[in-house]
């Protein structure tokens, strides 16, 4: 994973990291590059003044597609020559383009040489963090004396880099260098474009008369500034809520993702730099997070998704009819298919969770439309809960991997293979079946029959999924509840053993209502207790448990995307001030990231550390955890669609102050929420 | 050619209506070369119904294969998307219609489906 210090621009899934310098030097434990679609056109870009390196004086990401970086030669150790500056601004927006411009504040005249060092490994984003050897293909390079082309070919597969200059500069298969004389107080100046191209038949690119996508630089202002204006306005006493709140908006502009082939919709991508892809999960969830606030990304969302929806048994993609996809990718292990993202379905929860954001839509939307168009999916998906997920017979959707050599052990959001265990820390065997996702299945089920009765005119349908749906919840509510520690347990086992550990997924229960009523005082105790709640947010895995890690990636982290939800969990079953305790610990972590909360950070108590400690190779900025403060903002003004108006029902802890939210946007048009804080979270927490 | 292509082609073009494609309307023309020759499939959905041809007609989406590339794609050897991005197939036009159009074809010949475990009682 890059280091903290690079930088990253993108679009849509063409990005940039790099060294603060702007030099690019990959290796497996640095992995920067130029990356468009899954592949790396450029590991090697580094810029010398007379053979020298430079240092990097600062830089900025003045907007997510572009930076500047102010350079002087000689690396930070030496003696900085401040006679001459460097200044490199770079963006992305359909093609990279860098422009390189030299100042010479010396009395003397000067004679340089500049020179671009560049070359492309052609690495597949899954190969970036691995030595990479064995290539298949065939590396080529054509210097030609107004370019500079890099390229790689393996049978029809064909990747080329080309690279020009605005002005003349003599190419070489290293790199290309420019001789300048300047004056006293003169300046030079020169752009360099760098295409990316994936070849098909007949030298065309294969994203040509596709995509939609590309966009020129000024068409990307304005295109941020029209999603800033139409998103709602938040004003607040203390300004950290309003940078947070902007700063989360122009990520999630940011992190829009068009794939290849329909047509310009976008969706969520889940995370920079390594996951700027669509992922059936982190879309949908981060939709559901940010509906009150940027409900198009909803609409698109659900389309796309629906139009990819597993239609056949594939088991290398693991694919069934009805299922939503995990993860697409587009890079040359995928092309071949030596690996499965073509797409891969291996999920269990982006099926139901797929209903459950349609539904939830229409009740922010009224876009009834939508509700029609997407039915056949919509019942697809309900069926594939019952005909295909049933691995054992017991009524719960289950998971098990059919392709054994890349798919994914458990396929759950905790997706890591040492994320589910038994209270004595072994692993139980497959089909596993988590907790959270028969939450997901019920609400699926519950909200379907919504659906179905009036919008599909199947009433026969929705009593059909009530019924249903009301014997799950009785069943799981038998099978799960862990009487002795007074919660649900993470998963059960083939032979309907529990694994009895407490974890977080107890929050995604209460928030899908499969929890029967008499039982909730009992997990939201345990939510805010302090085994789960770390004082910033709810841990993966609760203190005390065999497997608990601070810094264990499913076992005991904080996921800011994960406290949002047992947050909107709470306050679905009445526990306003629960849910403002545990809204009020990730908000006030956000602080510390500058508002731009990383995937996790580590469970250690707050009075220990003070400070959140980010996880060492978290993906940042990722998408649902941009969309967690949004999601906490709904939660905590108690924004609720009722009968076609907006109910709004503050619950803000008193250190809040005051907080407005304007023109949040709906079937209703467009209204205002207001709210003071009243709650003493002190008081409550003792 | 009376290979899988063509029974795929006359199948689809004798079912005349598939659910799976219930919302699509456009024309797919499918050009399949082999050294100098070009073999034309015309498929025209409309909400649904289908009517395919041999016709060389003008189309939203042009999909361009080897006819050995395009008789895996029909018996689910091959994926359209895999295909794409190793450059053995081309798609010109409106891709979205292909993605849907994609539904109806069979899965891999020896897919089997979810594992069902051995010991269940319901």
């Amino acid at each position: 994973m890059a280091a903290s210090d690079t930088v990253r621009i993108l679009d849509g899934n063409t990005f940039v990291v790099s060294e603060s310098t702007g030099d690019i030097e990959a290796t497996p434990t640095e992995p920067t590059g130029l990356f468009s679609i899954d592949t790396r056109f450029l590991s090697k870009w580094i810029l010398t003044v007379n053979g020298e390196r430079l240092h990097a004086l600062s830089y900025d990401d003045l907007q997510y597609y572009e930076a500047r970086f102010f350079l002087v030669p000689g690396v930070a150790t030496h003696y900085i020559d401040a006679k001459l500056s460097i200044i490199r601004e770079r963006s992305v927006g359909g093609s990279f383009r860098e422009s390189i411009t030299i100042l010479n504040h010396d009395e003397k005249a000067v004679d340089l040489e500049i020179r671009v060092d560049a070359g492309a490994d052609f690495a597949d984003l899954f190969e970036v963090k691995d030595e990479i050897l064995n290539k298949k293909g065939e590396i080529y390079t054509e210097a030609a004396p107004d370019r500079l082309r890099l390229g790689y070919r393996r049978g029809n597969f064909n990747r080329e880099t080309i690279i020009s200059s605005s002005v003349a500069a003599r190419f070489d298969r290293d790199g290309f260098a420019y001789s300048i004389h300047l004056e006293p107080n003169e300046e030079w100046h020169t752009s360099i474009d760098v295409q990316t191209r994936a070849l098909g038949p007949g030298g065309r690119d294969l994203r040509m008369g596709l995509q939609v996508h590309g966009a020129e630089r000024l068409a990307l202002q304005q295109d941020l500034a029209e999603w800033i204006a139409n998103a709602p306005k938040v004003n607040s006493e203390h300004g950290e809520i309003c940078d947070t709140y902007r700063r989360c908006l122009i990520d999630l502009a940011a992190l829009r993702f068009s794939p290849l082939s329909l047509g310009g919709q976008t969706l969520p991508a889940a995370g920079l730099p390594w996951f700027m892809t669509m992922f059936g999960r982190d879309s949908i969830l981060t939709c559901l997070q940010t509906l009150p606030f940027t409900p198009d990304l909803s609409r698109t969302t659900l389309r796309i998704l629906a139009a990819l929806q597993g239609s056949r048994f594939d088991d290398f993609r693991e694919e069934d009819p009805g299922r939503i996809l995990h993860e697409m990718r587009y890079g040359e292990t995928v092309a071949f298919e030596e690996q499965p993202h073509s797409p891969y379905y291996g999920s269990v929860d982006a099926t139901p969770l797929f209903v459950v954001l349609l539904d939830e839509y229409e009740r922010w939307s009224g876009d009834v439309a939508l509700v029609k168009e997407l039915e056949q999916e919509c019942r697809r998906a309900l069926r594939w809960i019952d005909e295909y997920a049933d691995l054992v017979g017991t009524g719960y959707v289950w998971y098990q991997r059919r392709n054994t050599e890349t798919g994914l052990d458990n396929q759950c959001w905790k997706d890591s293979w040492d994320s589910i265990s038994y209270a004595d820390g072994t692993l139980p065997p497959f089909p596993r079946a988590t907790c959270e996702v028969q939450g997901y299945a019920y609400d699926a089920k519950v909200r379907g029959a919504r659906l179905a009765r009036e919008f599909w005119d199947d009433p026969a349908y929705a009593e059909q999924l009530e019924r249903e749906a009301a014997a799950l919840k009785e069943r799981f509510n038998r099978d799960w509840w862990v009487a002795d520690g007074g919660y649900y347990a993470l998963a059960l086992d083939p032979d309907g053993r529990q694994c009895d550990v407490l974890s977080s997924n107890i929050g995604h229960l209460l928030w899908s209502g499969i929890v029967d009523e008499d039982r909730a005082e009992q997990v939201a105790q345990h939510l805010i207790g302090e085994r789960l709640f770390s004082g910033w947010g709810v841990r993966t895995l609760a203190e005390g448990e065999v497997r608990y890690n601070p810094i264990g990636y499913h076992n005991g982290t904080v996921w800011p995307f994960d406290t949002s939800f047992c947050a909107w969990g709470l306050r679905r079953y009445g526990f306003a001030e629960e849910a403002a305790i545990i809204a009020n610990g990730i908000l006030g972590a956000a602080r510390y990231f500058d508002g731009r909360l990383p995937e996790a950070f580590g469970g250690y108590p707050r009075e220990q550390t003070k400070f959140p400690v980010e996880y060492p190779t978290a993906c940042s900025p990722q998408a649902w955890s941009t969309g967690a403060p949004l999601l906490l903002l709904r939660t905590m003004l108690g924004l609720e669609p009722h009968e076609g108006h907006l109910a709004v029902e503050p619950r803000l802890p008193a250190g809040m102050g005051r907080i407005e939210l304007l023109d949040i946007p709906g079937r209703w048009g467009r209204m205002d929420a207001f709210a003071r804080g009243r709650l003493d979270l002190h008081r409550l927490a003792e | 050619m009376a290979d899988a292509t063509m029974r795929f082609f006359e199948d689809l073009d004798q079912r005349g209506y598939d659910p799976l494609l219930a919302k699509i309307s456009g024309t797919l023309r499918f050009d399949l070369h082999e050294g100098p020759q070009t073999t034309h499939w015309l498929v025209r959905i409309d909400r649904g119904r289908i009517q395919v041809s041999r016709q060389d007609m003008e189309a939203d989406t042009v999909i361009g294969a080897s006819p050995a590339m395009m008789e895996g794609m029909v018996t689910g050897r091959e994926n359209g998307l895999a295909a794409l991005l190793r450059g053995d197939m081309t798609v010109s036009g409106d891709a979205r219609l292909m993605v849907e159009l994609e539904r109806i074809f069979p899965g891999p010949p020896h897919a089997q489906g979810p594992r069902w475990y051995g010991k269940g009682v319901r």
